[in-house]
């Protein structure tokens, strides 16, 4: 199999474990389905050091735009925190 | 368009795009909504994998390939030369690398003073029958590929293998590499490339022991000759003995 249809398979069944697990577990918040899923894809990302590198290059810039959506919730909570 | 990867992060992309606030604001739903947002992450992800693929179908590149070999082939058999080939580092050679295939079998001591000039027949050492004749192989054109030359040990070698074999070329699983005296064993498990020519690969070696001959050569910086050889196509393993020569 190739690596790259590897990784596929390896996220597709990382997010089904990660929202099945929620899912059942009651969790009604989505920002915490997000970043459980983000956490997942990272975690496996990285993992792949040896891929090829443009496919390399171009997920280090997917992986910035979803760290940043994780980084908008962050600052989002943190303003629901201190806000009088 | 025909990149099987792209079409598959369009679809889930799409697919993400449309179902998220579907689920969110009319279903009401956060399972689905983060099943939704899941996909886009898949998406984008087989999106950017499809960068990887190549410009060119793999039968342009096997047809070039089949060329090279082929030619090669032609010139050792019409030489006669059944003798393996022995890889050298490029600073033995002015900066190219390239394997020499000796006219004369037998250990014959290399002269490190005098660089390779870059002819087909060249001395590599001073007896007077010490003469080759010098091929690129697939192995030195891998070279090229690497960001940084590796270090000398084992660990390193493997490293720069498992980078070429696994993630640049996509024709092997996994590499593990053992250091015994002179020798260098190379264990590689999935191999997907099985070598057809036999007159060719018995002087070069096949391309996955080519690659990691010309490798072991650049990280040591010594001359690596192919001393063993052994596939097994069932278990789609090759276990590669090199030998470094000083």
């Amino acid at each position: 199999m190739r690596i790259y249809n590897r990784l596929i398979i390896y996220l597709a069944l990382a997010f089904s474990v990660v929202n099945s697990v929620l899912a059942f577990a009651g969790q009604r918040d989505v920002q915490v389905y997000f970043i459980l899923d983000l956490m997942a894809y990272l975690i496996i990302t990285l993992l792949y050091v040896y891929l090829n590198p443009r496919a390399r290059g171009a997920l280090t810039a997917v992986n910035a735009v979803f760290f940043t959506g994780f980084g908008v919730i962050v600052v989002l909570k943190i303003i629901n925190i201190i806000k009088p | 368009m025909s990149n099987p990867y792209r079409i598959l992060g369009l679809v889930l992309c799409l697919a993400g795009a449309v179902l998220t606030p579907l689920f969110y604001f009319l279903v009401g739903s956060q399972p689905l909504t983060a099943v939704s947002i899941s996909s886009i992450m898949l998406g984008f992800t087989s999106l950017a994998i499809s960068n990887a693929r190549p410009y060119i179908s793999p039968e342009a590149c096997q047809m070039l390939l089949a060329t090279g070999t082929e030619n090669i082939a032609a010139l050792l058999e019409e030489l006669g030369l059944r003798n393996r080939a022995v890889y050298l580092p490029s600073s033995m050679q002015n900066g190219f690398m390239r394997a020499i295939i000796p006219f004369v079998e037998g250990d014959i001591p290399f002269d490190s003073q005098h660089k390779l000039p870059r002819r087909l027949i060249v001395r590599y050492g001073k007896n007077s029958d010490s003469v080759a004749i010098a091929v690129t192989t697939p192995g030195n054109v891998c070279v090229k590929m690497l960001d940084t030359i590796p270090g000398p040990t084992a660990s390193d070698i493997e490293s720069a293998l498992t980078y070429i074999l696994t993630g640049m070329l996509d024709i092997a699983d996994s590499i593990s590499m053992k250091e015994t005296g002179s020798n260098i064993e190379v264990e590689v498990r999935g191999v997907k490339m099985h070598e057809d020519n036999a007159w060719y690969y018995q002087c070069i070696g096949s391309p996955v022991a080519s690659i990691a001959a010309a490798i072991t050569s650049e990280a040591l910086g010594k001359p690596v000759q192919i001393k063993e050889e052994n596939s097994s196509k069932a278990d789609k393993r090759e276990r590669i003995v090199l030998e470094v020569k000083d």
